[in-house]
């Protein structure tokens, strides 16, 4: 385990692996690409040409601008809503746990991590109709609720680790709290902020379950739904449905390839605290 | 001043507690209340007592479903556990391509469960069989997903792929956290890599442990999008997860009240359970 | 400073995106212009090409009316999830089963009984419309306008390769499939992976072995499964034996694409298969038959039933204009194109299939040799298609039985 020299049969075993995590994606790709007549061939061979004709197919059929543009709505009201809220939410109960009021608040809403979605459902699916919620505002706006019990845990666990210190110096020069709020502890939060945004963007991203009960009219269906949505018209041919899919997918795969240090750092910072 | 302050904090909080009330808490209080009624999601109602949740005990459907979650969630939550400590370590090891080996495995986790779950069913019922028939193994020349015996294994299969992902990276989180001085003194008094494991890493790690065990036992309990893209509750109704039911029978079936009922006893079981994991666990961890 | 404006600027974005899509959602409907929009809801994702077309045209004759289709997955849970929303579409082009009863029922459909469109659609269809509803309700909440044969669809040149006769009883129909069997073709090509297909045979051998009245007796508590299907599931699993070696591990889609390509000399499916089939293949020469459950000839009707009925909601803003469409449909020549890109039989007066590949059940509608679908009758909730696909799986009848009947007390004491 220690020394400088690279230890290859561990490299080489996670290799191996690691080609297991990729069989999926490959054949994702390669079937993307190909025609019906190639899929009664080897299916791990790769397209005898590379066409794009299944993407201009499943973009046209699935509407897929319409259903990116929901899921890059949807993802970022969820995001805004969620770092500008629950780190203020958090800020308020870390620095009056010793409250009762507070302290209570804190375990009332960190229990929620234990609700499962089912038991609200049904009536959350009446009510946000009801309320004429039942679109993507709606559900960006369920979503930053969903998230909020984790994310107040986190956050407040942040709080806790920044001294007072800083907040009273302010204090005495005249600062109120939402400006000490604003000032000083947003900033601060910043990394905090990173792990929340990665966490719940692709919480909201690839969520099915939340606005397939939620959303009624199918030109507000996300990228997820829209592949549900299309599974019967999809039927048999793969070599569309995969376009299709992979397109869903490659949004997030690209912004994964250039900010991967990033988001991975992001994601370990939460697990940590 | 004080007061000011005091009434700054409150509202910071009040619209949060508003919202989470309103679509968290509310809704809950309303299946709650449902669930003693005869209410099928429209039209009128009448209570009828503890009769759904009687019923729920009788249904046969439910009982399989909870049988099939639980069985799926236990499996799946060891083997994600297994697995993802195995890679975490290999990953944590003196190895070439740390980066871009720690990139791929991870990536399963960005991506949207029930595209993998198609993906997955499109090589269950034409890749599989096709090396299952090559290769001779009967089990496997037929789609896993059409055997009742086998389909949970493919749901299993596809949760364990995708979730090892957030668990790996948890374990790393961990495993950076122990000193390597620690390793260099154990080397010292000539342990093995066995006793090294044991002795060392897994104590250190154990409460990142405890916490994926909660955490992937909780998820799997609620596992809902897999099963849809990949058996839609079949063969017969062998995968039929809780989640799946509710939803199915809440609304198609228009057992809005008979579902909240299984709701409520569903939401029971998924606290009792995470109580139980963690006084065990940290029971351990204590040792 | 500049932390705060940066702040406030997300917020008022945030904000601002926020009332744009609320203004957007306003306009649901209808707006300034006159222009109206009106959801049609269908369950079947096989139309969705023809809906468009013929929306396409509708459209060009009303200007001022723009229809959306809406045809989701899982369309009855979705359709139920709206009703439960009390969030119904405006138009409905949905099956004529269970669930259109219950909807019926819940008093969210449009009264048609004093319009004169009831007069354009064959009688005997807003009848069965009607049992469906059940007696408690009068009125007329939906227009049959397509209708469907359950039958055994065969793949004409390996019939004749085998030289099968098309069977008329049970006796011929098993000993076809077995003259298929031992000429190395697969019989029957089954796609149980998805349950739903497991009705058709369902449907097909129980509609003329089980009596008509059996879900109001059942209902009323004096016949069971266990007594009356026990026929019926013997010959479930005989069929099974005709099968390919992976039945619970290919579906629909896939199915189709399968004896599109010439796997399997029969397939039990009704007439909505054959357009996705002739998709993959347009070459093949289909031709169909009605399952002789019976093994009496003389008994052995054609399974029939409304696929689509039309309905309007009740609470519809735009009720002139949906009833505009309805009216569209109902012309002649809609009708006609409906048919005829589906291969379905059409409800409206004077309008008919002439498709060759219906020849061998065209007999059964012009004498009216028909019977419905049995699990039409049956509770919308209590998933029967997965339980007779579980008992094709686990073979066991009297267990099998047994869960449907418990199953169906169940639901209905719910």
């Amino acid at each position: 385990m220690i020394g400088n020299k690279p230890n290859w049969k561990i490299t080489i075993l996670l290799m191996l692996g690691g080609l297991f995590i990729l069989l999926p994606l490959y054949l994702t790709i390669t079937i993307a690409f190909k025609t019906p007549q190639e899929m009664t061939g080897n299916l791990f061979a790769l397209p005898e040409s590379w066409s794009i004709a299944n993407f201009l197919n499943a973009i046209e059929m699935t509407n897929f601008f319409q259903a990116l543009g929901n899921s890059v709505f949807v993802t970022l009201i969820t995001v805004i809503l969620v770092l500008l809220t629950h780190s203020l939410v958090a800020y308020a109960i870390a620095r009056n746990l010793h409250k009762k009021f507070y302290k209570f608040l804190y375990f009332y809403f960190i229990s929620a991590m234990f609700i499962p979605f089912p038991i609200i459902m049904l009536p959350l699916v009446k009510q946000t109709s009801m309320w004429g919620m039942d679109n993507i505002i709606g559900l960006a706006i369920l979503n930053a609720v969903m998230q909020l019990a984790f994310n107040v845990f986190i956050y407040v666990g942040f709080v806790k680790t920044i001294p007072k210190e800083l907040e009273e110096a302010a204090i005495i020069d005249g600062a109120n709290t939402w400006q000490v709020f604003w000032r000083i502890i947003f900033p601060l939060m910043k990394p905090m902020h990173a792990t929340v945004a990665i966490l719940t963007a692709l919480a909201a991203w690839n969520d099915f379950m939340l606005p397939l009960v939620i959303l009624s009219d199918s030109s507000q269906y996300t990228l997820p739904l829209v592949q549900y949505a299309f599974q019967g018209q999809f039927s048999t041919d793969y070599n569309l449905a995969f376009a299709s899919y992979l397109m869903a997918m490659l949004p997030m795969i690209i912004i994964y390839i250039f900010a991967q240090k990033w988001i991975i750092g992001g994601v370990m910072r939460g697990s940590i605290k | 001043m004080v007061n000011r302050k005091r009434f700054t904090f409150l509202l910071m909080v009040v619209p949060a507690l508003v919202l989470f009330f309103t679509f968290h808490t509310y809704p809950a209080i309303q299946g709650i209340f449902y669930s003693f009624t005869d209410y099928k999601g429209y039209g009128v109602w009448d209570f009828v007592g503890l009769k759904n949740y009687l019923n729920v005990f009788q249904d046969g459907r439910a009982l399989s479903a909870y049988g099939f979650t639980f069985q799926f969630a236990i499996v799946s939550t060891v083997l994600v556990n297994i697995i993802s400590l195995l890679i975490a370590i290999g990953l944590n090891a003196n190895i070439k391509f740390r980066k871009t080996l720690r990139a791929t495995y991870f990536l399963p986790y960005i991506l949207s469960v029930l595209i993998v779950g198609y993906i997955f069913k499109f090589m269950f019922t034409h890749l599989l069989p096709q090396i299952g028939d090559a290769l001779g193994i009967g089990f496997l020349s037929s789609n896993i997903l059409g055997n009742p015996d086998l389909a949970w294994i493919g749901i299993v299969i596809v949760a364990v792929w995708q979730s090892t992902a957030f668990n790996t990276l948890l374990y790393l989180a961990g495993l950076s956290t122990i000193d390597q001085q620690v390793y260099e003194a154990a080397d010292i008094d000539g342990a093995g890599s066995w006793a090294k494991f044991w002795k060392i890493t897994f104590p250190l790690v154990a409460p990142f442990f405890t916490i994926n065990m909660v955490v992937a036992m909780k998820n799997f309990l609620m596992a809902f999008d897999q099963i849809v893209a990949l058996t839609g509750g079949g063969p017969g109704q062998v995968t039929e997860s809780i989640s799946l039911l509710i939803y199915r029978g809440g609304f198609q079936g228009g057992e809005f009240a008979y579902q909240s009922a299984n709701a409520v006893i569903y939401f029971i079981v998924i606290v009792a359970i995470s109580i139980i994991q963690l006084r065990v666990l940290e029971r351990r961890e204590v040792k | 400073m500049n932390k705060i404006a940066k702040g406030l600027l997300t917020v008022t974005l945030g904000t601002s995106l926020l009332l744009a899509g609320c203004g957007g959602g306003d306009g649901d409907g209808g707006n300034a212009d006159g222009q109206v929009s009106l959801e049609l809801f269908s369950n079947k994702s096989e139309s969705i090409d023809t809906y468009k077309g013929l929306i396409e045209k509708f459209e060009e004759e009303n200007p001022n009316i723009d229809i959306k289709l809406e045809a989701p997955p899982e369309a009855e849970t979705v359709l139920k999830t709206r009703l439960t929303k009390d969030d119904l579409p405006d138009i409905m082009s949905i099956g004529g089963n269970a669930t259109y009863g219950e909807l019926a029922r819940a008093g969210v459909f449009h009264d048609f009984s004093d319009s004169e469109l009831v007069g354009k659609v064959q009688p005997s269809y807003v009848e069965m419309l009607g049992k469906l509803v059940g007696p408690d309700e009068e009125g007329t909440y939906g227009l049959p306008y397509a209708t469907n044969a359950n039958t055994v669809i065969y793949n004409k040149e390996k019939v004749e390769e085998l030289g099968i006769e098309i069977p008329t009883n049970w006796d011929e129909f098993t000993q076809a499939l077995e003259t298929a069997k031992e000429a190395g073709e697969t019989p029957i090509y089954f796609t149980l992976q998805e349950a739903w297909t497991a009705m058709s045979v369902w449907n097909g051998v129980a509609g003329n072995l089980v009596a008509d009245d059996f879900a109001e007796r059942k209902n009323a508590g004096e016949a069971t499964f266990a007594e009356e299907y026990d026929e019926v599931a013997d010959k479930m699993l005989e069929l099974l034996d005709y099968g390919h070696k992976d039945n619970f591990g290919i579906g629909y889609g896939d199915g189709n694409n399968a004896f599109a390509s010439g796997e399997g000399v029969f397939y039990i499916q009704g007439n909505w298969a054959i357009p996705e089939i002739l998709k993959t293949n347009p070459d093949i020469e289909l031709g169909t038959f009605a399952l002789p459950s019976h093994d009496n000839a003389e008994e052995n009707n054609l399974v029939s039933g409304v696929d689509v009925a039309l309905a309007v909601s009740e609470t519809t803003e735009h009720k002139e204009e949906a009833l505009k469409f309805i009216e569209f449909m109902l012309s002649e020549e809609t009708a006609q194109t409906y048919i005829d890109e589906q291969k379905a039989f059409s409800a409206v007066e004077n309008v008919f299939q002439e498709d060759p590949v219906f020849e061998g059940i065209r007999e059964h509608f012009e004498e009216g040799t028909l019977t419905s679908f049995v699990d039409h009758y049956y509770p919308a909730g209590m998933g029967t298609e997965n339980l007779v696909q579980d008992f094709l799986i686990k073979k066991d009848k009297d267990a099998a039985l047994e869960t449907l009947d418990s199953e169906w007390d169940k639901v209905n004491d719910r």
